[in-house]
């Protein structure tokens, strides 16, 4: 049987971007259905990041990329206009089947190649490397339906309870953090869930 | 529709600075490391210990958690642990304070079960009810007598019992360890943690200082235990 498995992700955080191979990989070693669900960064939220936490997070994360051999470092926030761009086209991407390719396209770009998303040029680039079709996307940043499922992913998050991503979701359990992944995996083994 | 427009013309220097130049150079700056690699190395020379300070809290189970682990992880190497206990700490004005403390039970009771170790509460402590162990260990001198408290503390508040708090639980705890009275309304070595947290950074707990890095201690032993053995104090030293 094949369990579902949320991920709520945002494209202006940085662990989600670590998180976000080995996320979608799961579902190679598992039975699960990763369903995606990005979600309005904390700060266009309302909520507010203190200095010292913005900045331990980019060394933190700096540490961590390294340890994953993932590169990180040339940075272009994509906060505001880039980060919701970024998530009505995620939302196409999940309809067109091609949700991972984007993510992880999208969130390489933003933190690893400096690539602007909130320009034309920039999203088009990060879409056409997942096999988006650009005028598809381009018509994504208009759909207000698209719109009205960020927001409801958004308020699905605050529902659960919870602040910050990425949180992944297994049944009623809560995993926040790029960081417990493995205690993910232990509860899908726990689960029989691990494919053989 | 609005927030999704596409951003035109060209990058204003506060833009670049703030979304691209400040990052990068946050990045990079982190990769620089080598005052405090010279730093270790005049410490080793001097024949004296490496230094990790842990922040932790003793109504926080992720900070049982990073205590109980980090003393093993220390232990064996020429490091002092110094324990660093504060009660206030988190993000001024959080709204989401509570979710966060119920959520750090599950966090632990989890991260515990990676070393075989189990919770004995479902939820959580309020910060008050233990700040006495925290004044405690705020008063008394640094040293592995101190860690042992605080490691028994832990286990004994987190691992092996529920209900309320007590001070006179703890006392026979303190006497084996530290063969004294404790200190009692001792709340200025506290507050004097508190403020030495925040000026090296962390904001909350528990937190490692270790030469310059600091480290969220639950999630990060293991990069805890790499740094002391990149600074060159290392399990066999």
């Amino acid at each position: 049987m094949t369990e579902r498995l949320e991920l709520f992700f945002s494209f202006r955080s940085p662990y989600s971007y670590l998180a976000g191979p080995r996320a979608f990989a799961l579902p190679e070693r598992f039975d699960v259905d990763l369903v995606f669900r990005g979600v309005i960064p904390m700060a266009m939220r309302g909520q507010s990041v203190p200095k010292a936490k913005r900045l331990h997070t980019l060394r933190d994360v700096k540490r961590e990329a390294v340890r994953l051999g993932v590169p990180f470092g040339r940075i272009h926030d994509p906060i505001g206009a880039g980060a919701m761009r970024c998530l009505l086209v995620g939302e196409h991407a999940v309809d067109a089947g091609r949700e991972r390719e984007f993510v992880l396209a999208a969130s390489r770009g933003i933190w690893a190649e400096a690539i602007d998303v909130s320009r034309d040029p920039g999203l088009r680039e990060v879409c056409e490397r997942a096999g988006l079709s650009w005028p598809d996307c381009a018509a994504a940043l208009e759909d207000s339906a698209l719109l009205g499922r960020v927001e409801a992913n958004t308020r699905a998050l605050a529902g659960l309870g919870h602040w910050g991503v990425p949180v992944f979701v297994l049944g009623d359990e809560l995993f926040w953090g790029q960081d417990r992944i493995e205690d993910l995996e232990t509860a899908l083994r726990d689960a029989g869930l691990e494919r053989r | 529709m609005s927030e999704a427009r596409a951003s035109r013309g060209r990058l204003s220097p506060a833009d670049a600075l703030a979304r691209r130049v400040i990052p990068r150079a946050v990045v990079a700056l982190s990769q620089l490391d080598g005052a405090a690699r010279l730093g270790a190395a005049a410490r080793r020379r001097l024949h004296r210990p490496g230094r990790v300070e842990l922040y932790f809290a003793f109504d926080d189970p992720c900070s049982a958690v990073a205590v109980i682990d980090l003393a093993g992880r220390v232990a064996g190497r020429d490091v002092a642990l110094l324990p660093r206990p504060v009660v206030r700490r988190g993000i001024a004005g959080d709204p989401a304070v509570e979710l966060k403390r119920s959520y750090a039970v599950a966090d632990a009771r989890r991260l515990a079960a990676r070393s075989g170790l189990a919770l004995s509460r479902d939820v959580p402590i309020a910060p008050g009810a233990t700040a006495f162990l925290a004044e405690w260990t705020a008063s008394a001198p640094p040293g592995p007598a101190l860690v042992s408290f605080c490691v028994q503390a832990l286990e004994r508040l987190w691992l092996r019992t529920g209900g309320p708090v007590v001070p006179a639980d703890y006392a026979p705890l303190w006497r084996a360890a530290l063969g004294d009275r404790p200190a009692t309304a001792a709340t200025r070595g506290v507050r004097r943690n508190e403020r030495r947290m925040r000026r090296r950074g962390p904001y909350d707990t528990p937190a490692a200082w270790v030469h310059g890095q600091w480290f969220f201690a639950h999630d990060r032993p293991a990069q805890i235990a790499h740094r002391l053995d990149q600074l060159g104090w290392t399990a066999a030293s």
